[in-house]
């Protein structure tokens, strides 16, 4: 096999809230062996049109879908169990990343889960300042919003402004706590149980929970 | 085929665990997606159970002596470590002779 390059990419990326990273990011090839591995895969791929087996559009799209199609429903287990379960919320407040695992819900590398709860006199909203830190194991891939620079230095500064321009309104009496995401920590928010979800059980409540709700810049409305 | 991701393929956990940067996948070449889709369309199909990719892929990575965590810049990358377990899972299964463009 032929020799690889290694660039020094560390200067680049150590930022801070980038880390801890899959190592293998930081591997590059040189275009020989580029050359060499594409002629490999083209091979494979060659072959398996012509038999029919794979065609080279539901390959595109396999592509699409695991790149955008990791939905949030994992948070929302979590957050319905947590509600029915006292047991499990108590493990989940102390040490969330067990917590989630029990539920088998693995993925993360290296970074801590904390779940913040809401009450009726605290709100909390989780952001990262920096970058698009984000808890994906439990929430999926980040909406656009919450990467952009607006609403990752102004959350900061007018929290109560920024969650009434998602109509989120909160009294006086509310306390807003702001989460900043970073490598080791990642923030998940554990949203008050909606008014009327009583008689609900654990997949129907999971089902009101909602992404928005987790990052904190909405309240779950009350279920008719 | 399935319009969602399963969260076998996904969610893998260890040594095996797909690179992400915030959730999102991490590929660095073209080639390093055709490899993705064509093992994980061809388990979609049925021509072999997740695990038995995943159990070949996690060799592949052994073989390697690849710490994740502390990754030899000489050694081979994630994806070629793909690549080299579907070219032995289709060379097992009967769906494509060993490749010999190497």
């Amino acid at each position: 096999m032929s020799e690889h390059h290694e660039h020094d990419h560390a200067g680049a990326h150590a930022h801070g809230h980038g880390a801890p990273r899959n190592p293998y990011l930081d591997k590059r090839r040189n275009g020989e062996e580029t050359a060499v591995l594409e002629a490999r895969v083209k091979a494979i791929e060659a072959m398996l049109v012509d038999k029919g087996l794979v065609s080279t559009a539901a390959l595109d799209r396999m592509v699409e879908i695991y790149e955008h199609d990791l939905g949030p429903m994992n948070g929302a287990r979590v957050v319905a169990k947590a509600w029915t379960d006292p047991a499990y919320k108590a493990r989940l407040l102390e040490d969330a990343t067990a917590a989630i695992r029990e539920l088998g819900f693995g993925g993360l590398q290296g970074e801590h889960l904390v779940v913040v709860e809401n009450t009726p006199t605290v709100h909390n909203v989780v952001v990262c300042t920096l970058c698009s830190c984000y808890p994906w194991p439990v929430l999926g891939l980040p909406p656009s919003w919450y990467k952009e620079a607006p609403y990752r230095s102004r959350v900061v500064i007018d929290p109560r402004g920024v969650l009434a321009e998602f109509g989120t309104t909160l009294g006086d009496e509310v306390e807003v706590r702001v989460w900043d995401s970073s490598a080791e920590m990642r923030y998940l928010v554990l949203p008050e149980r909606p008014a009327g979800s009583e008689g609900l059980a654990e997949d129907a409540l999971a089902a009101l929970v909602t992404r928005d709700a987790m990052i904190g810049v909405t309240r779950l409305p009350a279920v008719a | 085929m399935s319009e969602t991701a399963r969260e076998d393929i996904a969610n893998m956990d260890g040594p095996a665990a797909l690179p992400r940067s915030s959730g999102e996948l991490v590929f660095h070449d073209t080639w390093e997606q055709r490899v993705f889709a064509i093992a994980v369309s061809l388990c979609e199909q049925g021509h072999y159970p997740w695990d038995a990719f995943r159990e070949r892929l996690i060799a592949e990575i052994d073989a390697a002596h690849e710490d994740p965590w502390h990754p030899d810049p000489g050694a081979p990358g994630y994806y070629e470590h793909w690549l080299a377990a579907l070219e032995k899972v289709l060379a097992e299964t009967g769906l494509a002779p060993p490749a010999n463009t190497r």
